[in-house]
């Protein structure tokens, strides 16, 4: 079945000089999954997706898309493949329309009225005539969508689609990738946003220092996340601190610290409500309750941290693999 | 700009390694003086027939003509090949209009160029000067005072066995009295095969002062010294020379005595 | 944003064939090569510029008081448009000819580079070696269309501008108006195996450098210096080996007899040169782990 697996890396390790980008990481996305890769920059997420794509040779492991390798197959790897890598890149000096006409020859050409669909698509219809110079880097990022859907692929690669774009262009983005996921489209998608990849993604890839330190499903991934933290600021912090402590003996899991100018609270969801509960009884004013992460933040800083405590476990399985920073970042 | 720079260093590199290989198999200079010997006798009499259609005279064909040259660089020391500004080109023809010199021959200057291209400048008493009035009464360039041509470097490079004697002169516009009473003249013996030999004899009206046998490498400029005094009163004498090598005056050169 | 493209199926039993299972053949890849060149200003300004300049300079050398004696072909240059078309030839290949092709050819790789674009020509179904190849095609029929361009322009305005006086040979030989145009059309023509060679080499530069500064000027220059070295007479050997030789090969064109040994021997330096050139570009191109953009 193996074959019918849309991304199946193996092991594969990439390093530039003495610096690893990429230390065996092991990543398979089956088709009709919207998959997430995510990792702090510098993780190896923009390498991997390099890779991928055959712009970068990997030094060690394998790499078959839709059952075909670089080795074996050449370019035609990249059949049924599209994406982009970082922010997409087009000729300045050519308008969108000129641009996507010649992607369309790169790919051996595009049916009738495809540009004119997929401009519509990305809502640039209205200004493909114009020279690619003078566009604004959320037009381009949309462009690269465009440029990508033009070869009508079945697996579509996107790094950080989101970076660089205003919170409106964010939005239509990540309504744009769930529409192309709900068409049936596999989609990997690297981010370094938690919120992102939570929002759009069924698995994710937890990269970081070029390893993998997390990979299963988003569900599998918040059964592991922490207990949420707050940030509480009372006008009296050192009777809150008592008045904790006295909670903290009948309910384990409750750890309260000072921080900064306030107190910080991790325990399970009901514990901080009860310690509120208990400050307002003992007469401690409170001004502040704020929750400092989510909890698969939380955990996301956890595992790219290097934080890890857990064991490293078969790769076949959903698990956390510990995450050492030996592999240093890129760049 | 490292890139740039690493990219370049080895280009230079490699244009410098190909010639080190090149020139190490053997690559030698392409000019030879056979091959100058054979070209330039073709062009000159091409350029020279273009003149005489400029001064309007007919009858002269390159076979009529009938240019044969001798060629060499610098002076005996130095190897008669390779690009330089120093070739002289001793070069011979019949023209009925314009006799040759008792040496039969023009001395031709002639820089010769890396490209196996040369240039050349012609004797004016022989070819003319730079500008010459055509038939026409216009004045137009000399096609033979200066000409460029081109030889082919793999050109047949036997020797031509062309050679033409060197011209002996003297060069001292008087004879010169040393401090013990004798004296010395300097001559040159010009460009040509086998240099100058014979006998100078020096002469005071009919009675002959001193003998001077001489055997003088080409293209050089000796200080002949005449083993006699000249007599107290002599104002002037003459120089007699007799030649078994070379072309040396024909008549007695008289020279003043200092 | 409207209606989406319509999908392929997800679940696939066979390979995926891609973007309608078609891979973009050379000449469709060329093309694109030669419509990006097309639309940009710089390569229509040197084609304009290739064409019209020879006019100016025509006149400027006609109008000399005393003709440039000590360039080859100069001494009649003032007198004989001929002449003066084997004159500029002389000065073309000396460093114009191969900063003309550099344009292209030090450019078509390292734009890719500056505009940080090989990743979205890579991420479709070209290979490297078709894009290299086009981009080559692509740089070497610039060089062919910038050659002829400058080579009739010149010759054109040479003899129309300049004096009327007969072609006077490299063997001193007089040659007729006919014979004359067939033979300096033949030197313009017989430039395009070095002009080809350093085409070869702007793209190596090019490739090397990642830089378009370098790929144009670097040829250029380096032109300039194998012409001072060829011009050395001690280093004969050197001089056989060099990309600069050939552009004076045609002087056995005109000499009387005839002598083509200079250009059967450029053609070979020139092959050896471009090939070598091509081949490390190429290896270059085929390896290089495209990081950047």
């Amino acid at each position: 079945m193996d074959e019918m697996l849309a991304v199946d890396a193996r092991g594969v390790s990439k390093s530039f000089g003495p610096v690893p980008a990429v230390v065996d990481v092991t990543l398979r996305v089956a088709p009709g999954e919207v998959y997430g890769v995510l990792g702090p920059n510098g993780a190896g997420k923009t390498t991997m997706l390099r890779m991928l794509f055959g712009l970068i040779r990997p030094d060690a492991g394998s790499i078959r898309l839709f059952g075909r390798s670089w080795d074996e197959h050449g370019v035609r790897t990249l059949d049924g493949v599209a994406g982009f890598i970082e922010s997409p890149r087009f000729y300045p000096y050519l308008t969108g329309r000129q641009n996507l006409r010649g992607l369309a020859r790169l790919d051996g050409g595009a049916r009738p009225g495809l540009i004119e669909e997929v401009l519509e698509v990305v809502d640039l219809a209205d200004r493909a005539d114009r020279r690619v110079g003078g566009w604004s880097y959320g037009m381009r990022q949309r462009l690269g969508v465009a440029a990508s859907l033009l070869r009508e692929p079945r697996l579509l690669v996107l790094d950080e689609p989101a970076n660089g774009l205003d919170p409106a262009g964010i939005r239509d983005m990540r309504a744009l990738v769930r529409r192309l996921a709900d068409g049936g489209l596999t989609v990997l998608l690297s981010s370094h946003h938690m919120d992102e990849v939570e929002e759009i993604c069924d698995h994710v890839t937890i990269m970081s220092h070029g390893r993998v330190g997390f990979h299963g499903s988003i569900a599998d991934l918040r059964a592991m996340a922490p207990d949420p933290g707050h940030l509480l600021r009372t006008d009296d912090d050192e009777r809150a601190l008592a008045l904790a402590d006295d909670l903290a003996r009948e309910r384990p899991g409750l750890e309260v610290s000072r921080h900064d100018a306030g107190l910080r609270i991790v325990g399970p969801e009901g514990v901080a409500t009860e310690l509120v509960a208990a400050l307002v009884r003992g007469g401690v004013g409170l001004r502040e309750l704020t929750p400092t992460r989510t909890p698969l933040e939380a955990l996301f800083f956890m595992l790219t941290d290097g934080a890890s405590e857990t064991a490293p476990t078969d790769d076949a399985d959903p698990a956390l693999v510990g995450a050492r920073p030996d592999g240093g970042p890129r760049r | 700009m490292r890139r740039i720079l690493i990219t370049l260093a080895l280009c230079l590199a490699v244009v410098g390694a190909a010639g080190a290989v090149a020139t190490a198999i053997g690559g030698g200079s392409t000019v030879t003086r056979a091959r100058l010997e054979r070209s330039l006798p073709a062009a000159f009499a091409n350029r020279y027939l273009a003149q005489a259609e400029l001064l309007g005279r007919r009858g002269l064909t390159a076979a009529s003509l009938h240019p044969t040259a001798m060629c060499e660089r610098g002076g005996p020391d130095v190897p008669d090949v390779g690009a330089g500004s120093d070739w002289v080109c001793l070069v011979g023809w019949s023209d009925p209009a314009v006799p040759m010199p008792p040496e039969g021959y023009g001395k031709f200057e002639v820089a010769v160029h890396a490209n196996d291209c040369y240039t050349v400048s012609g004797p004016s008493k022989l070819v003319g000067f730079a500008t010459i009035e055509d038939v026409r009464g216009r004045t137009v360039t000399n096609p033979v005072a200066e000409f460029d041509a081109c030889f082919d470097p793999a050109g047949d490079d036997t020797p031509t066995g062309v050679t033409y004697p060197s011209v002996l002169q003297p060069l001292s516009t008087a004879l010169t009295v040393g401090p013990d009473g004798r004296t010395s003249v300097q001559v040159s013996c010009g460009a040509g095969a086998g240099g100058c030999a014979g006998t100078l004899t020096v002469m005071d009206g009919t009675r002959a002062l001193a003998e001077v046998p001489y055997r003088i490498e080409e293209q050089a400029t000796p200080t002949l010294v005449v083993p006699a005094r000249v007599p107290a009163g002599a104002k002037t004498v003459d120089l007699v020379f007799a030649s078994t090598v070379g072309v040396a005056p024909p008549k007695p050169v008289t020279l003043p005595v200092q | 944003m409207t209606t989406l493209p319509a999908p392929t199926p997800t679940v696939a039993t066979s390979p995926a064939h891609g973007p309608a299972g078609r891979a973009a053949g050379l000449g469709a890849v060329l093309a694109w090569e030669v419509r990006k060149l097309v639309a940009q200003l710089r390569v229509r300004v040197v084609l304009l510029a290739a064409l019209v300049v020879p006019v100016p300079v025509a006149l400027a050398i006609s109008a000399q008081s005393q003709p440039p004696k000590d360039t080859l072909f100069g001494r009649y240059a003032t007198t004989s448009g001929w002449s003066l078309a084997l004159l500029i030839l002389g000065f073309a290949g000396q460093w114009a000819l191969p900063l003309l092709t550099s344009i292209v050819a030090g450019d078509v790789f390292s734009s890719e580079d500056q505009h940080g674009t090989w990743k979205t020509v890579l991420t479709r179904s070209t290979g490297r070696s078709t894009l290299f190849w086009a981009k080559v095609l692509a740089a070497t029929g610039f060089a062919v269309v910038v050659l002829a361009v400058l080579g009739a322009a010149t010759i054109a305005s040479s003899v129309l501008l300049g004096g009327g006086a007969p072609l006077t040979g490299l063997s001193g030989q007089t040659i007729g108006d006919g014979q004359a145009l067939v033979l300096v059309a033949a030197a313009w023509a017989s430039t395009l195996p070095p002009l080809l060679a350093f085409t070869a080499l702007a793209v190596l530069i090019s490739v090397a450098t990642r830089s378009s500064a370098a790929g144009i000027a670097a040829p250029a220059a380096l032109g300039l210096v194998m012409q001072l070295v060829g011009a050395l007479g001690s280093l004969q050997g050197l001089r056989t080996v060099l990309p600069t030789t050939p552009f004076e090969a045609w002087h056995g064109l005109l000499t009387a007899p005839r002598f083509t040994g200079p250009l059967v021997e450029g053609l070979v330096v020139s092959a050896v040169w471009a090939a070598a050139a091509l081949a490390i570009a190429y290896v270059l191109v085929r390896r290089r782990d495209v990081t950047g953009g």
